[in-house]
């Protein structure tokens, strides 16, 4: 069936509530309602049946959870007999009722109840392996569509979809659950659950559950205004409370079809009841609201991309794009790439965030490292510290194809171009997974010299995109900026055409700013004016580095100019305060200023440490590289001044939050020694070898990240290998790395088993080696039980372990 | 609903680790300073609630009806209760993004973040309290939350509190397979309800409740 199509014609009504009808019949609380399937059949098909007599058009089938983590097989059936029995019980139902009109069955697939990684303990491709199982028995039991419902996490959304389209051909409807402010559970806004899905492909989308109709109506707007597919609306029978044990809700029938009859009204096409709601509430829609011609769904021309969290409208007011995470010409960024050095990624993430960015382009492609696996981390890591959405850019196809998969959102692609085969790549991975893609104006016969070369190029791509079901408002254009080093009118080629794809196309565009000066000198000054230009152009987003004053004051200033920044206020939050010329110089004077009077002021390196002030030992240790070679300032003036701190904080006169501080401080100051030596050739000492990992089933990790922090500080070369690791893996890398101390923790008395597991393990495989553990539920006694060379009762102790295996400094 | 205005500092600094004689010195002030004000931007609490008459309570099990719980512990702190609630309480996942991302980025700030967050949860359920005091009516009183992992309330029954509150699609708290709550920043408990006149002497609260004698956190 279409949807589309059908809708055009009528409303379409769905069924009311399934769970609290069952509870009305005697589920019992915590009782899984799919088990009745199996074990009251008669009554499913009675509330079905009664559904289709009250006017439902299409019948959910009973089977909202049924998902392998709720049945996992034995005694309470498996899955496919749940959906089985779930299919026959809607069909017997449509064969007992009452009516000529067409009834639709749907497979009805809620959440698996779990969280996601990286927040839960649930992988991304589990999840699609555990809808796939459901779409496949729900197809196979005579589903005519699906019905992807009460989703409040976007992730987990994308999985039940791409499970649902990857293994099925049928029409797919996808509803989320927002709260009274518009959110999803996981922070998404209706705008990003709408850019996602479209993104995805599906037919229909929404929301249901969580709130009553009378709630629902901004945020049905929202989606009104930004859907091009059709809207189904499926709310609560208003707000629950609870009455002896009971849920209740407070909308009659006749009240919730005055409301649900408004919002077909506002523009929803597809409508139907969820908890609370009776077939009364149904008949009663059903009677004001069937014969409603529906409001026609239109196409929205919004260009947005999203994370998990945030969408990102491109159009309105020009985008940035930050840069940085890009290896090109940094030898420090390469370094981190082979040494997958992720923090790295994620400082260079939260600085380009902090100075203003909009959205992060990651590029990790380096010759000499496997960039799909790479590109995958980098993108999950910098979701897991960032909120802002990314821009995927690479020419590996199997990178990009990876990193659109497990991306948390709709993402920036970068980039496609004219080129026959290119496209043939790209489009695809956009047509599946949803994105809005940079394309290049360029195809197999180069760069057109002329704006009217690179128009034509552009029509090219939109012609070829739309086959792909891409529309234009999902494509970014990048004039090419190139540089006037070479060809003085190149600027205003690119100029020229960025206004034409614009005015003539209707389409947006996009620059890799700081290109145009390449090979001249004091690049800041004409990049920004040139970025200047091309906003007053209508360039919809740039690429540029946010960390670069020039640019962010052009940014600012423009928007400011252009009456896009009303009364000013974003560039009086950023610049008030500051004097005219030079301000960004005056500033830093002034920090240096305020420096150099603390450390005239009394505080050494070590006393920097000691307080925990990061800025000020680094730039003590700036200071003192000046007149001492860096070995003798961390033997001299840090190490004393860590030493002291431990002392402190396990005689009780030092609390956690100081030591760490001290450590952060000790590492600031660290890193200036570390660059120094660097500089001039000087191989840096370690200590030796420390892994640490959160055991299998634990994903606490605070306690090992405070003792990673410490051991680091004392110049042990710490290999972290994060949360809930599996045994084999730890006993894997401690073969390779040689390392003859390994460090566990474990927050749950459940995961200590996982404990033993892994010391047996590595005691077993890597002789000699030294286990050190610690964690909330361990004392020294439960530790020897399980093996355990040492207790760690806190980081210090950790520390002063590690100095009896490894030896201590000089 | 929560309000920041009733975290108490001296808690914070107590899951911190200091003592009511320790002095904080003002780095750690200005950080738990500002670690409030980001919780109160990111966190949602959302919370769900449902009352229950207690079938009957012998030594050693409860009985609801629908579920018969075995511990000591939980039956003497339900004693001469005859209804129960199930509270499940979160600040939700924008928190544990934060809390995640500075275990990545600054663990100083982790850290103080935690005991914010603790803070935070524990009043929060203060004010969940309050709402079911209101759902009873008058004339009932409360016992202390008692969550499951208490003495020898069992931590598998976590799995039942989520399943019968229906905690994932309300409010969007689950369990790891290691029975972890996710959210972390998250509370599940019982609370006994007595009718007013019947109740007997008020049990020990709080710490005291607690069989943990070595606990690093206990207030004494």
């Amino acid at each position: 069936m279409n949807i589309s199509e059908r809708v055009r014609e009528r409303i379409i009504i769905w069924d009311g509530g399934m769970g609290s009808m069952l509870q009305e019949r005697g589920l019992q609380p915590g009782e899984l309602p799919e088990t009745w399937n199996i074990t009251h059949p008669e009554v499913v098909i009675d509330i079905h049946r009664q559904y289709i007599e009250a006017g439902a058009d299409i019948i959910n089938m009973n089977t909202f959870g049924a998902n392998r983590l709720k049945f996992p097989g034995g005694e309470g059936g498996s899955v496919q007999e749940i959906i089985r029995a779930a299919g026959q019980n809607a069909r017997r139902a449509v064969e007992k009722s009452d009516t000529d009109r067409e009834i639709l069955i749907a497979l009805d697939i809620g959440p698996t109840g779990k969280l996601l990684k990286p927040l839960g303990d649930l992988d991304f491709e589990e999840a699609c392996r555990i809808f796939a199982e459901q779409v496949i028995e729900g197809e196979r039991s005579g589903a005519d569509l699906i019905l992807i419902e009460t989703m409040s996490d976007s992730y987990e959304m994308k999985a039940a979809v791409l499970a649902a389209k990857e293994n099925s051909r049928l029409p797919v409807v996808a509803t989320m659950v927002f709260d009274e402010k518009g959110k999803l559970l996981t922070g998404g806004t209706p705008a990003a659950g709408v850019a996602l899905l479209e993104g995805l492909g599906v037919d229909a989308l929404g929301i249901n559950c969580g709130l009553g109709p009378v709630q629902m109506k901004e945020i049905v707007k929202e989606l009104l205004a930004y859907a091009s597919v059709p809207v189904a609306v499926i709310p609560n029978a208003g707000l629950p409370r609870s009455e002896n044990g009971k849920t209740v809700y407070d909308i009659d029938a006749q009240a919730f079809a005055r409301e649900m009859d408004e919002i077909v009204q506002m523009g929803a096409v597809i409508v139907g009841g969820c908890c609370g709601t009776t077939p009364e509430h149904i008949r009663c829609m059903r009677e004001r609201c069937a014969l409603r011609k529906p409001v026609p769904v239109t196409e929205k021309e919004h260009t947005i991309v999203t994370s998990y969290a945030a969408a990102v409208e491109i159009g309105r007011r020009s985008v940035i794009i930050g840069e940085r995470i890009n290896p090109t010409g940094k030898p420090k960024f390469k370094q981190a790439l082979r040494d997958h050095n992720i923090d790295y990624l994620l400082r260079e993430a939260a600085a380009q965030q902090e100075a203003g960015a909009h959205i992060l382009d990651v590029n990790v492609g380096l010759p000499e490292i496997d960039e799909p696996s790479m590109m995958e981390d980098a993108v999950r890591e910098i979701q897991s510290v960032t909120e802002l959405p990314l821009q995927i850019d690479t020419s590996d196809m199997e990178a990009m194809e990876r990193a659109l998969r497990i991306y948390n959102g709709k993402a920036l692609v970068n980039s496609v171009n004219g080129k026959e085969e290119v496209m043939n790549q790209v489009f695809p991975l956009v047509q599946k997974y949803g994105g809005v893609v940079v394309a290049l104006a360029l195809d197999e016969n180069g760069i057109p010299e002329t704006a009217e070369g690179r128009i034509a190029v552009a029509r090219r791509i939109y012609d070829r995109a739309a086959q792909f079901g891409i529309g234009k408002k999902d494509i970014l254009i990048d004039g090419l900026a190139m540089t006037i080093s070479s060809d003085s009118r190149s600027a205003l080629t690119t100029l020229e055409t960025i206004s034409r794809v614009k005015e003539e196309l209707g389409g947006r565009t996009i620059l890799g700013v700081s290109n145009i000066s390449f090979g001249l000198p004091a690049r800041p000054g004409i990049n920004a004016a040139f970025y200047t230009m091309a906003l007053q152009e209508g360039l919809s987003a740039a690429i540029i580095n946010p960390n670069s004053e020039d640019m962010m004051r052009a940014y600012f200033s423009y928007c400011a100019l252009a009456g896009l920044d009303s009364n000013c206020r974003d560039y009086i939050s950023r610049y008030a305060g500051q004097n005219g010329q030079g301000t960004l110089a005056a500033a830093n004077q002034a920090q240096k200023d305020t420096g150099s009077d603390t450390s005239r002021g009394g505080l050494s390196l070590g006393q920097s440490i000691q307080k925990g002030l990061r800025e000020q030992a680094a730039s003590e240790a700036e200071q003192l590289l000046k007149a001492r070679e860096p070995l003798d300032i961390i033997n001299e003036e840090m190490i004393p001044a860590l030493n002291e701190v431990g002392q402190g904080f396990e005689k009780g006169t030092v609390f956690l939050p100081q030591l760490l501080m001290s450590a952060e401080a000790a590492k600031a100051a660290f890193e200036v020694l570390k660059a120094y030596m660097a500089r001039q050739g000087v191989a840096q000492e370690k200590k030796g070898k420390i892994i640490l990992a959160t055991v299998k089933g634990d994903i606490h990790d605070i306690g090992k990240n405070i003792v990673k922090v410490l051991l680091e500080n004392y110049s042990y070369e710490v290999i972290d290998l994060g949360k809930d690791v599996p045994p084999e893996r730890v006993v894997e890398c401690a073969l390779e790395h040689k390392a003859a101390l390994v460090g566990l923790s474990a927050l749950m008395t459940t995961t200590v088993p996982s404990m033993e597991e892994t010391i047996r393990q590595l005691h077993e495989h890597v002789p000699g080696v030294k286990v050190m553990v610690g964690g909330a539920v361990l004392t020294e006694e439960y530790a020897r039980t399980i093996h355990a060379d040492a207790y760690c009762k806190d980081a210090m102790a950790s520390v002063n372990y590690a100095e009896t295996v490894l030896g201590k400094r000089g | 609903m929560a309000d920041s205005k009733d975290w108490e500092l001296r808690e914070i600094l107590r899951y911190l680790g200091y003592k009511t004689k320790d002095v904080p010195d003002q780095a750690v002030l200005d950080m738990i300073q500002e670690m409030k004000s980001l919780l109160r931007e990111h966190m949602q609490p959302r919370r769900v609630f449902r009352i229950f008459p207690i079938v009957g309570i012998e030594e050693g099990t409860v009985d609801l009806g629908f579920s018969v719980i075995r511990s000591k512990n939980l039956a003497k702190n339900l004693a001469g209760c005859t209804q129960a609630a199930f509270l499940a309480a979160t600040l939700g996942s924008g928190t544990e993004r934060l809390v995640q991302k500075y275990r990545k980025m600054q663990m100083s700030k982790a850290v103080v973040l935690e005991a914010v967050c603790t803070e935070a949860i524990e009043k929060y359920c203060d004010s969940c309290e309050a709402e079911i005091r209101s759902a009873l009516g008058e004339g009932w009183k409360l016992r202390p939350r008692f969550s499951p992992g208490y003495g020898d309330f069992p931590l598998e029954y976590q799995r039942q509190m989520i399943g019968v509150l229906d905690t994932a699609k309300r409010i969007g708290l689950t369990l790891t397979d290691s029975l972890l709550m996710m959210p972390s920043k998250s509370v599940t408990a019982v609370i006994g309800a007595a009718a007013e006149e019947g109740a007997c002497a008020e049990p020990n609260r709080g710490c005291r409740a607690c069989e943990k004698a070595d606990c690093a956190y206990r207030k004494d």
